[in-house]
C-alpha cells in the first residue's frame, strides 16, 4: 500500500540539523511524500493546451491595421461581453448580497482590508479568466506561478491555520478575515465569499489565492497604505482601438493579432514598480480589526525606500545601484518554455524567489525549493565577520581578526566579537512576520577533534531553537504580555523585542567563552546565519508536534582558526569585507546598540584607513550628534563638506547642527539641497518642514508635510503638524483628519508595560531585548548572570 | 469544538481497538440543518457534485460529525459525504480506516498531515472515490459518489480531480 504517511519519529534535534545540511545541499523531497502522481497541487504546463501557431512581427513593426469590419465586430464583442458581464455581476449580487454580513456597513463591504473594485457591488469569482487561459500561450509563467506563493497565497496550511482561528473567534467571526484575505485571496474578499452564509463555491478560486489576473487586473494604486490597497478593475484581456477594456475572455486569434492591445490590457506600468509591492508587502493592523488602535504590522516597501537600493534615502551607510523590488525577485531567466510574453529568449520570473521555503516543502514543489534555497545562498545578502577578540582582565580589542597578531592560551576566557551586516538585502533581515520566520546566529567553537568548547543557537531535540540563541526575530505580545503565537495579529499590543537588522546596517553579537585546560593546537571558530521558514512552535500548532524537520537553510558563515599560543596576520577570505568595511560594519553596529564612544572610535579607525573618505567623518559626526557632542561632531561634518560640499548625507546632519546654533538660514539652505537631491527623503522633507514651521512659514512647512505624508502615509510628525497648519489655514475637516489619524497611530504610551510583562516572565529570552548583551555559558561564575547571558 | 467525549469501541480493528479512545468534534446539541457544515458550504458542494446540492449536517456528541450534500437527477442522485471524528491517536485511526481500501489507494499530497485516496468499494453499484486523511488529530473521510449510470460529470477522471478538491478544501478548513 502506498502511503504518504510521515515518519512517526518526532523531529529531533539531530535531524534538523542534518537536514540543514542536507537541504542546503540538495533536499527537496516533499513533506515526507513522494511527488504527485495523480490529482495534486502541481498541474504542470505539459496539462495546458498548447500555445496557438505565433510568430512575432519584428521589432519596430507597426500594430496590425483593422479593417472596418474587424472594427465593427471588435465594437460588436465589446458590447456584448459588457453587456454580459454586467448581468451576470447583477444577478450574482442578487443572490449573495442578501445573507453578506456587511459588519461595517453597506458602504465597506470589504474592510478591514483596503481592496476595492470597479463598478458597483461585488464582482463574481467567473469574471476572472483562469490560469490556464493565460498559461496557454504564457507556460513559463503558468508553470513557475504554479508553484510560487502567490498561486498558493490562500490553501497553505501556514495560512490557513492561522486565518482559521480568526474566523473562529467568538469575538470577531468570518467577516474580519477580509483584513487578511484582501491580500490572500482577493477573489474570495471582492466576490463576497467570506461571510457566515457563503453561497460562493470556493472550490473555483481558493486554489489559485493570486492568480494572474488578480495582479494583472489591478487598474489602480490607492495609495502605499497597504492591506491590498488597490483598486481592481474588471479583467479583462484586451481593450480596442481606444483603449476601452473588453471584460473577460477573448479569443487567441484576437490577442495574437493585437499584442500591443493585450499588453495594454494587462500590463500597467505601476507592475514593474516598488508601489506595486508595497499594496501587499506593507501592512497595518488597524482599529476596525483590533478594536485597539492602528499597529504597523510590517513594510517591506518601506524598508526598501529606506534601503540603498531605492536611491530615494541620502542617509545610507553605503550606497548601490537602484533595483527594485522586481530587480530581486522578479529576475529575468531564460525561458525553458513557451511564453508569448518572453522577450530575447527570457522572462521575468514568477516564482518571486525569496525565503519561504515551507510551502514548496509541503507541496513537494521540488524546483521551487532548490531555486529559493540557491536564491537565499545567492546574491552576497548578507556579510558574516568574526571581527575581534577580547580577553578577560586585558581591555584591548584584537582587530580586524587576521589582520592583527594575538595570543591565547589555555583557561582564557575570550569575548568574540561577531559582526553580521545586512549588506545586499533591500528589507530588513527578516522581512515582515518575524514572528513566524526564524534566522539566528548559531555560533560554534570547537577543539581541534572537533569537540564543542561552546555552543549557541543549536536545535533541541524537539526541534525548538536554543533560547539563548541570538535570532533576528521578535516577540509581539497582548495586552496580559503573553507571546503572541500562531499570528493572532489582532491581539498584538507590544512588542517585546524586535531583533532585526535593516537594510545596509549590522548588528554587534558577542560570544564569551572559555578555553580548556587542557586544550592545545588549533580550535574553530564559526559564525552562521541560519534561517526557517516557519518557526518550531509554530509549526507544531500548525501539524501538531510529528511533522517532519522543515529545512533549515545557512544564509551564510565564516570560520576562523586559532591556535593556542601565537596567532599572526593572515591572507583575507575572498568574501570578506576590505578592513575599512569591517571597521564601518563595527561603528554601526555599536551605534545601534548605542556605544557611542566605542562607535566613534570604530568610525575613526575607518578615517585612518581612507582620510578622503567623506562617510568616514560624516559617521563621527552623526554619532557624536546622537550622542550630544554637537562640538566636534561640527568638526566632523566640516572635514566631511570639505571633502564633498554637496554632500547630501552631511548636509542633513549639518542641517541638524545649523538648527542647534541657530543658524537658522544655514539650516534651510542645508535641507532645502538635500530635498533637492532627494525630493522623496523622508528624513529630509520632515526636518525641512519642521524648520518651516518653526519659522512661522507655514506655507512651505504645508508643502515639506504634505510631500512628506506623500512618501509615507504614516508619518506622525505628518500627521501632527498638518493637523494644526490646516486648522489655522481654516481647513477644518482636513484637520480633523489629520489629528485622528495622529491619535490612532501614535503610541500607546501603555504599551511598554505589556512588554515588560513578557520580559519579566521569560529571562531566557529578555536580554534579546536588551541592545547591549553578551552570550556566555559562564553563568555559574558569574554573579547576577541569568540564563548564560 | 470545545471538549472531546470518548466513544464506545464500535467495529474497531485490531489497530484501532489499541486507541485509547477515539473522539469526536463535540458539538453543544444534535444539529440537523442545511447550510451549516464547518468545512464546506453548499455552493462548493454543488459545483463538486455538477449540480445544485442539499446540505444537511449532522452533529451528535460522542460522535463523528457527519455533513451530506445531495443532488438529485433524474436517473440518480450524486452525493458527497465529509465525516470528521476526534482521535487520540489519530495516526492509527487514519491507518484503520484506510484499510478498507485494501491495497489501492492513491497519495494525496498536500492535503492535511497525511492523506490518501481510493476508489469507492467496487462491490457497490454506485461509483465513487473516497479520501481518507487528517489534520493533527482531526481524523476525516470523504466520500464522492454518483448512483448515475454513466454518468457525465462524475466519471472516474473527475471523481480523482474533485476528491481532492473536496479534500483540500476541507483540510483547509480544518486547520
Amino acid at each position: 500500500m502506498e502511503s504518504t504517511f510521515w515518519p512517526r519519529t518526532k523531529s529531533t534535534a539531530m535531524s534538523a540539523v542534518m537536514v540543514a545540511g542536507i537541504v542546503v545541499l540538495g533536499c527537496c523531497a516533499a513533506q515526507g511524500q513522494n511527488k504527485p502522481s495523480g490529482p495534486g497541487p502541481q498541474q504542470d504546463a505539459a496539462s495546458l493546451t498548447p500555445p496557438p501557431a505565433y510568430t512575432a512581427p519584428p521589432k519596430g513593426t507597426p500594430p496590425a491595421e483593422d479593417t472596418p469590419a474587424q472594427r465593427d465586430a471588435l465594437a460588436r464583442l465589446k458590447m456584448k461581453a459588457e453587456a454580459h458581464t454586467e448581468s451576470e455581476r447583477a444577478a450574482y449580487n442578487a443572490a449573495v448580497s442578501p445573507s453578506y454580513n456587511f459588519h461595517y456597513g453597506p458602504k465597506n463591504p470589504f474592510l478591514p482590508g483596503n481592496v476595492q473594485v470597479q463598478g458597483q457591488g461585488f464582482l463574481q469569482p467567473d469574471a476572472y479568466p483562469s490560469a490556464e487561459y493565460c498559461g496557454t500561450c504564457h507556460q513559463e509563467a503558468y508553470s513557475e506561478w504554479r508553484q510560487a506563493l502567490h498561486s498558493n497565497a490562500f490553501r497553505t496550511p501556514f495560512y490557513r491555520a492561522s486565518v482559521n482561528i480568526l474566523i473562529r473567534d467568538k469575538t470577531r467571526g468570518i467577516a474580519f478575515a477580509r483584513h487578511c484575505d484582501s491580500c490572500h485571496n482577493p477573489i474570495g474578499v471582492l466576490g463576497a465569499a467570506l461571510t457566515e452564509d457563503s453561497k460562493v463555491d470556493r472550490a473555483k478560486f481558493d486554489s489559485d489565492g493570486l492568480t494572474c489576473t488578480t495582479c494583472h487586473s489591478v487598474v489602480a494604486l490607492d495609495s502605499t497604505n497597504g492591506n491590498s490597497s488597490v483598486v481592481m478593475g474588471v479583467p479583462s484581456a484586451l481593450v480596442d482601438e481606444n483603449g476601452n477594456r473588453i471584460p473577460g475572455m477573448v479569443s487567441f486569434d484576437q490577442i495574437l493579432r493585437h499584442p500591443e492591445r493585450h499588453s495594454k490590457a494587462v500590463m500597467h506600468d505601476f507592475l514593474r514598480k516598488p508601489e506595486f509591492c508595497a499594496a501587499c508587502h506593507k501592512a497595518n493592523l488597524p482599529a476596525t480589526l483590533n478594536d485597539y488602535k492602528f499597529i504597523r504590522a510590517f513594510t517591506a516597501y518601506d524598508e526598501w525606500q529606506q534601503s540603498k537600493f531605492s536611491q530615494r534615502n541620502p542617509l545610507t551607510f553605503y550606497t548601490a545601484d537602484f533595483t527594485t523590488c522586481q530587480g530581486c525577485h522578479m529576475k529575468r531567466n531564460p525561458a525553458s518554455l513557451p511564453d508569448y510574453g518572453a522577450k530575447n529568449g527570457t522572462f521575468a520570473s514568477h516564482r518571486w524567489l525569496a525565503g519561504n521555503t515551507a510551502v514548496p516543502f509541503y507541496y513537494g514543489f521540488d524546483d521551487q525549493l532548490s531555486k529559493t534555497i540557491d536564491f537565499l545562498r545567492s546574491g552576497n545578502y548578507l556579510n558574516v565577520d568574526i571581527f575581534g577578540l577580547r580577553k578577560q582582565d586585558d581591555e584591548k580589542l584584537y582587530a580586524p581578526l587576521g589582520r592583527v597578531p594575538f595570543s591565547l592560551a589555555p583557561k582564557d576566557v575570550v569575548e568574540a566579537y561577531v559582526v553580521i551586516q545586512n549588506k545586499n538585502i533591500g528589507h530588513s533581515l527578516i522581512p515582515e512576520v518575524r514572528d513566524l520566520y526564524e534566522a539566528w546566529v548559531e555560533f560554534t567553537v570547537k577543539d581541534s577533534a572537533g569537540n564543542d568548547i561552546y555552543h549557541s543557537g543549536f536545535l533541541k531535540p524537539d526541534g525548538m531553537l536554543d533560547p539563548r540563541a541570538h535570532s533576528f526575530t521578535n516577540r509581539p505580545v497582548t495586552d496580559e504580555g503573553d507571546f503572541v503565537d500562531n499570528h493572532k495579529v489582532w491581539t498584538i499590543h507590544s512588542v517585546a523585542y524586535d531583533n532585526t537588522v535593516q537594510a545596509g546596517r549590522s548588528v554587534l553579537v558577542r560570544y564569551q567563552f572559555r578555553l580548556p585546560e587542557n586544550i592545545h593546537g588549533a580550535f574553530t571558530v564559526t559564525a552562521k546565519v541560519n534561517y526557517r521558514h516557519l518557526r518550531q512552535s509554530y509549526l507544531n500548532n500548525i501539524f501538531g508536534k510529528d511533522h517532519p524537520a522543515y529545512p533549515v537553510v545557512e544564509l551564510a558563515s565564516r570560520s576562523r582558526v586559532f591556535n593556542i599560543g601565537q596567532n599572526q596576520p593572515e591572507s583575507p577570505d575572498p568574501a570578506d569585507n576590505p578592513d575599512w568595511m569591517r571597521w564601518n560594519n563595527l561603528g554601526i553596529a555599536l551605534l545601534d546598540q548605542f556605544q557611542y564612544a566605542e562607535s566613534v572610535a570604530a568610525f575613526n579607525e575607518v578615517v585612518k584607513l581612507r582620510h578622503d573618505y567623506p562617510d568616514a567623518y560624516t559617521n563621527v559626526g552623526l554619532t557624536e550628534i546622537s550622542w550630544e557632542k554637537f562640538g566636534s561632531a561640527r568638526t566632523a561634518i566640516r572635514k566631511a563638506l570639505t571633502l564633498d560640499p554637496n554632500n547630501a548625507r552631511a548636509l542633513y546632519y549639518d542641517g541638524l547642527l545649523q538648527r542647534r546654533a541657530g543658524n537658522t538660514a544655514q539650516e534651510i539652505a542645508d535641507f532645502r539641497k538635500v530635498v533637492e537631491l532627494f525630493p522623496e527623503s523622508r528624513d529630509a522633507r520632515r526636518e525641512l518642514g519642521i524648520t518651516y514651521y518653526q519659522q512661522k512659514d507655514e506655507h512651505n512647512a504645508l508643502e515639506q508635510f504634505e510631500a512628506l505624508q506623500r512618501i509615507d502615509p504614516d508619518d506622525l510628525t505628518a500627521h501632527y503638524n498638518l493637523s494644526i497648519l490646516y486648522r489655522r489655514m481654516g481647513r477644518t475637516k482636513e484637520a480633523a483628519d489629520q489629528q485622528a489619524m495622529f491619535v490612532d497611530k501614535k503610541v500607546d504610551p501603555g504599551a511598554p508595560t505589556y512588554s515588560l510583562d513578557y520580559l519579566r516572565l521569560h529571562p531566557e529570552i529578555s536580554t534579546e531585548s536588551i541592545p547591549w548583551h553578551i552570550h556566555s555559558d559562564i553563568a555559574s561564575d558569574s554573579e547576577g548572570t541569568e540564563h548564560g547571558k | 469544538m470545545a471538549s472531546k467525549n470518548v466513544l464506545p469501541p464500535i467495529r474497531l480493528n485490531r489497530i484501532a481497538a489499541n486507541l485509547l479512545g477515539l473522539c469526536v468534534l463535540a458539538m453543544p446539541s444534535m444539529v440537523h440543518a442545511a447550510n451549516e457544515c464547518p468545512w464546506l458550504n453548499e455552493a462548493t458542494a454543488s459545483g463538486l457534485l455538477g449540480g445544485s446540492a442539499v446540505g444537511e449536517f449532522a452533529g451528535v456528541a460522542g460522535q463523528p460529525a457527519v455533513c451530506t450534500f445531495t443532488q438529485h437527477e433524474a436517473g440518480g442522485t450524486r452525493t458527497l459525504q465529509i465525516t470528521i471524528e476526534v482521535a487520540t491517536d489519530p495516526h492509527s485511526r487514519l491507518a484503520a480506516l484506510i484499510q478498507s481500501c485494501g491495497t489501492r489507494t492513491e497519495p494525496l499530497t498536500a492535503i492535511g498531515n497525511e492523506s490518501v485516496a481510493c476508489a469507492l468499494d467496487p462491490r457497490r453499484k454506485t461509483l465513487g472515490e473516497r479520501a481518507f486523511g487528517r489534520v493533527r488529530d482531526q481524523v476525516f473521510t470523504i466520500t464522492l459518489s454518483s448512483s448515475l449510470k454513466g454518468d457525465p460529470v462524475l466519471n472516474e477522471d473527475a471523481l480523482k480531480t474533485r476528491i481532492y478538491t473536496a479534500a483540500e478544501q476541507v483540510a483547509g478548513n480544518l486547520f
